[in-house]
């Protein structure tokens, strides 16, 4: 029992991550109506600003919320050219967009950090919270769980409760008549793009230091993320965070397995594989098409 | 069409044979050797161009498909298989296909963004895959060998120059081909593409099994130009970057395939010898796919646009008109299309409600009504694009309710749209071919005269609005299907353009042999067409008969003009 606890625990905090990251791709699409590859990538940027700031001696806590700002900021940046130049462009240009800046974004990233160069990832959340059946769970993995959790329900109470929640599904759907009954689409826009950034960064600040930390790596989060998503089918902010979960729990276990354990990058793109193919059963002539 | 095609594809072979051969003869060695790359760059361009250009899906791991085959050429180097590299690298491609296939499937249903989502995910596991197993003779540094006649760098070139001759040929005839016209329409509109009979599961496999042929041929060309590789050759950041340049020169154009070669292998030497990074060639090419996008021209339409500009090339010539009309097809007597007691709803609102029509063979039938009284949706129900409704439609006494669009475009149901989805791209004749299967040029010409469209060498974006309207008439007549059904086909015509369109459809039965389901506003129109009308209003029928009868019913002059007519004698 306790060769599949382990494992399965270790994979809660990436799964945290993942479901954060999820919920982001989602609350982008949903809001401003762009599947976003380059949202891990600009929170891989603020937490090098975080990095960069902690080895130059700068407090963990200060520097945190200095990568947090970055985060804002660049996603600022990417909301600032979707909004000026693809306001009305299709989903799929957008989309190509995005995955064009990730090329740009990497590449300046990876040459600001050194490549493959190590660094000090200072541990945002060090420690143990608690032992579950003789497992330690890390503070890491609760916070990165709880974070998901709230900011799916932030998220959900945000969309539904809020009149700004509300002038921003209009904003997604119909962006020419938001526009025309007076709301400001764009403010509105950069603002999604902002917290977004902010949201991303701080996730991956938490699980960077589990992972192979060089920016490339901390930047293809996104497929996971983006795998959470669609099990969401980019509209379900729980169903993407129990996605999350769930891969990154697969990812544990297959971790835990000797013969696979190399494979286990693979996951995420099977969880892909087998969520479209399940979501296509039927044929819709739907208008986009 | 047959000769545009040899043209096209002479004018590449010339091109490219002309630019190897330059390359070949004026510069040393080590540029030789660079420019190989340029080409090999080229081929899995020119594969990522077929799916992303032409076909419109976003895919992000055609490095991945080079990976397999070049794994695969790797692999039959070591196990000494025969043949050489010729023969590997088409079986390294042919090892790609069913990897493309199984990654195109899960987007089959869905649009672009999808599809992307999958390959970047392929890519990311492809990448771990790679790193893991490794490529065969890589940790003993067997090289792959080259093939006989051309094993020095130099003899080298020529063989790759041959390989991507021979495909970018290829293409050129695939591109003209109805498969390469239907990527096209699938890219512009699947709905459209279905209507015309195209399968769109068939189209986008096809763009992505072909696709991924090519790219993992170019991964075998790679295996034999470095002699060794490293699975950092194929991993993730070289298909993003192959994706940004593809979008930024127009992959689907031979022109932007060179192109983005030379940006990719001759950017970074650049950099290399003004002494910057050479990773800064990657912040470029984002911009550049990122400008790309944002005007909707790559950089190879940019440059045929001053080209033509420049050099004002020969006019289109006006074939050989006056052709026979095809020959009208002999579909049985009796009743063609039955609709037997249709009901849509869309949540609460019922759209049709228990709606009944016959279409007798060789018969022009009006369905009229007031804006929302359920018109095209009753198209769209015939047509087979509502995933759901009650009722029966046959044809030729058939049930067709189970099957899709497309198999009931291809059983003789077809239909044109309110709003032109024929893709820009094609030429005039490119698409009544595609709409119509297989008619001789003649017979093409004289479809097109009879109504009045512009010549098949027309491009389809520099014909208007109204005109483009005319030629989904003319490509569903030119089929000669047992049905037609025009969804208000005279919507932006003059009022004699609409009279004389009129008098076309009256005559499409004798001429074509279909019968004719017309939805039209003008009633002049429908007076000079049809030879019986149905009315419907709020989702069911109030009327049916002759059109003079039948216009003059009260019930139906209050459904369009909202008034009693007594009313408005008062």
């Amino acid at each position: 029992m306790n060769s599949f606890f382990t494992p399965a625990v270790a994979g809660l905090s990436a799964g945290g991550a993942y479901a954060i990251l999820g919920v982001c791709a989602i609350f982008t699409y949903r809001l401003v109506a762009v599947v976003n590859f380059t949202g891990a990538a600009i929170g891989a940027t603020g937490t090098f600003v975080m990095v960069a700031l902690y080895e130059h001696g700068v407090p963990v806590l200060p520097g945190a919320l200095a990568g947090i700002l970055a985060g804002a900021l660049t996603a600022l940046v990417i909301g600032l050219v979707m909004t000026t130049w693809f306001a009305g462009a299709n989903a799929s240009t957008k989309a190509a967009v995005t995955a064009a800046l990730l090329v740009g974004i990497v590449a300046v990233g990876l040459r600001l950090t050194g490549g493959q160069h190590p660094h000090a990832f200072p541990d945002l959340v060090p420690g143990s919270a608690f032992r579950l059946a003789g497992v330690e769970v890390t503070n890491a993995a609760v916070l990165t769980v709880l974070l998901a959790v709230v900011f799916t329900i932030l998220a959900e109470l945000f969309l539904a409760r809020t009149r700004t929640g509300l002038q921003l599904r209009a904003l997604s759907e119909r962006p020419m008549a938001a526009e025309l009954i007076g709301i400001r689409v764009r403010l509105l826009a950069l603002g999604v793009w902002a917290v977004m950034g902010g949201v991303t960064s701080f996730a991956l600040m938490i699980i960077a230091p589990l992972r192979s930390p060089d920016f490339m790596s901390l930047s293809l989060l996104v497929v996971p993320a983006l795998a959470a998503a669609l099990i969401g089918a980019f509209k379900s902010f729980r169903a993407a965070l129990l996605g999350g979960l769930m891969i990154g729990i697969v990812e544990g276990l297959v971790s835990g397995l000797d013969a696979f354990s190399q494979y286990r990058s693979t996951v995420p793109f099977l969880v892909i594989l087998a969520v479209l193919l399940w979501s296509q059963r039927g044929a819709r002539w739907d208008e986009a098409r | 069409m047959k000769h545009a095609s040899f043209r096209a594809a002479l004018n590449t072979a010339v091109s490219v044979a002309v630019i190897g051969a330059l390359v070949y003869a004026l510069l040393p060695n080590y540029w030789v050797f660079l420019i190989t790359a340029v080409f090999i760059v080229g081929i899995a361009l020119q594969s990522l161009g077929l799916v992303a250009g032409r076909t419109g899906m976003i895919s992000l791991c055609q490095m991945s498909f080079a990976g397999v085959g070049a794994w695969v050429t790797g692999y039959l180097n070591v196990s000494g298989f025969p043949g050489g590299l010729p023969v590997w690298i088409v079986i390294g491609g042919l090892a790609a296909v069913p990897v493309g296939i199984a990654i195109g499937l899960p987007a089959l249903r869905l649009r672009g963004i999808n599809l992307a989502i999958v390959t970047l995910g392929f890519a990311a596991a492809f990448d771990t895959v790679l790193a893991t197993i490794t490529f065969p003779g890589q940790t003993t540094f067997t090289q792959v060998a080259r093939p006989m006649f051309f094993e020095s760098d130099r003899g080298f070139f020529i063989f790759i120059v041959l390989v991507y001759g021979i495909i970018a040929v290829g293409l050129e005839f695939l591109n003209r081909s109805r498969l390469g016209a239907s990527w096209l329409a699938v890219r512009h509109s699947e709905r459209a593409a279905a209507a015309n009979g195209i399968s769109v599961p068939m189209a986008k496999l096809s763009a992505f099994a072909i696709s991924a042929f090519i790219a993992g041929i170019s991964g075998g060309l790679l295996a034999g130009y470095l002699g060794t590789l490293v699975s950092e050759n194929f991993n993730m950041m070289q298909s993003l970057s192959l994706f940004a340049v593809a979008t930024m020169a127009g992959a689907h154009f031979t022109l932007g395939a060179i192109l983005g070669g030379v940006l990719i292998t001759l950017f970074p030497e650049l950099l290399r010898r003004l002494n910057l990074p050479q990773d800064v060639g990657n912040v470029f090419f984002a911009l550049g796919a990122v400008q790309a996008l944002s005007t909707g021209e790559t950089i190879s339409e940019t440059w045929a646009r001053l080209g033509r500009k420049l050099l004002p090339g020969r006019k289109a010539s006006t074939t050989a008109t006056g052709g026979a009309l095809p020959a009208a097809e002999l579909h049985p007597a009796g009743t063609t299309l039955e609709v037997k007691g249709l009901t849509v709803r869309y949540g609460n609102v019922v759209a049709l409600n228990d709606v009944s029509l016959v279409v007798p063979s060789r018969t022009v039938v009006g369905l009229i009504g007031p804006n929302g009284a359920g018109k095209s949706t009753m198209v769209d129900a015939i047509a087979g694009f509502l995933p759901r409704y009650s009722g029966e439609v046959t044809l030729n006494g058939r049930s067709v309710d189970a099957l899709s669009a497309t198999r009931r475009a291809q059983a003789g149901i077809r239909r044109t749209w309110q709003t032109t989805r024929i893709a820009p791209e094609l030429r005039v004749g490119e698409y009544v071919r595609l709409a119509a299967g297989n008619i001789s040029d003649g017979e093409l010409a004289a479809v097109l005269d009879w109504l009045e469209c512009p010549p098949p060498q027309t491009l389809i974006s520099t014909v208007d609005a109204g005109t483009r309207r005319l030629l989904d008439v003319a490509g569903v007549v030119a089929a000669r299907p047992p049905v037609i059904l025009l969804d208000e086909p005279a919507a932006g015509q003059s009022y004699a353009e609409a009279l004389k369109l009129g008098e076309r459809i009256a005559e499409i039965p004798e001429k074509f042999g279909c019968a004719v389901l017309l939805i039209e506003h003008d009633m002049d129109l429908v007076r000079r067409a049809c030879s019986s009308i149905t009315v419907l209003d709020f989702g069911q029928v109030i009327a049916t008969g002759a059109p003079q009868t039948v216009l003059g019913l009260p019930i139906v002059q209050k459904a369009y003009m909202g008034i009693e007519i007594e009313e408005a004698a008062a």
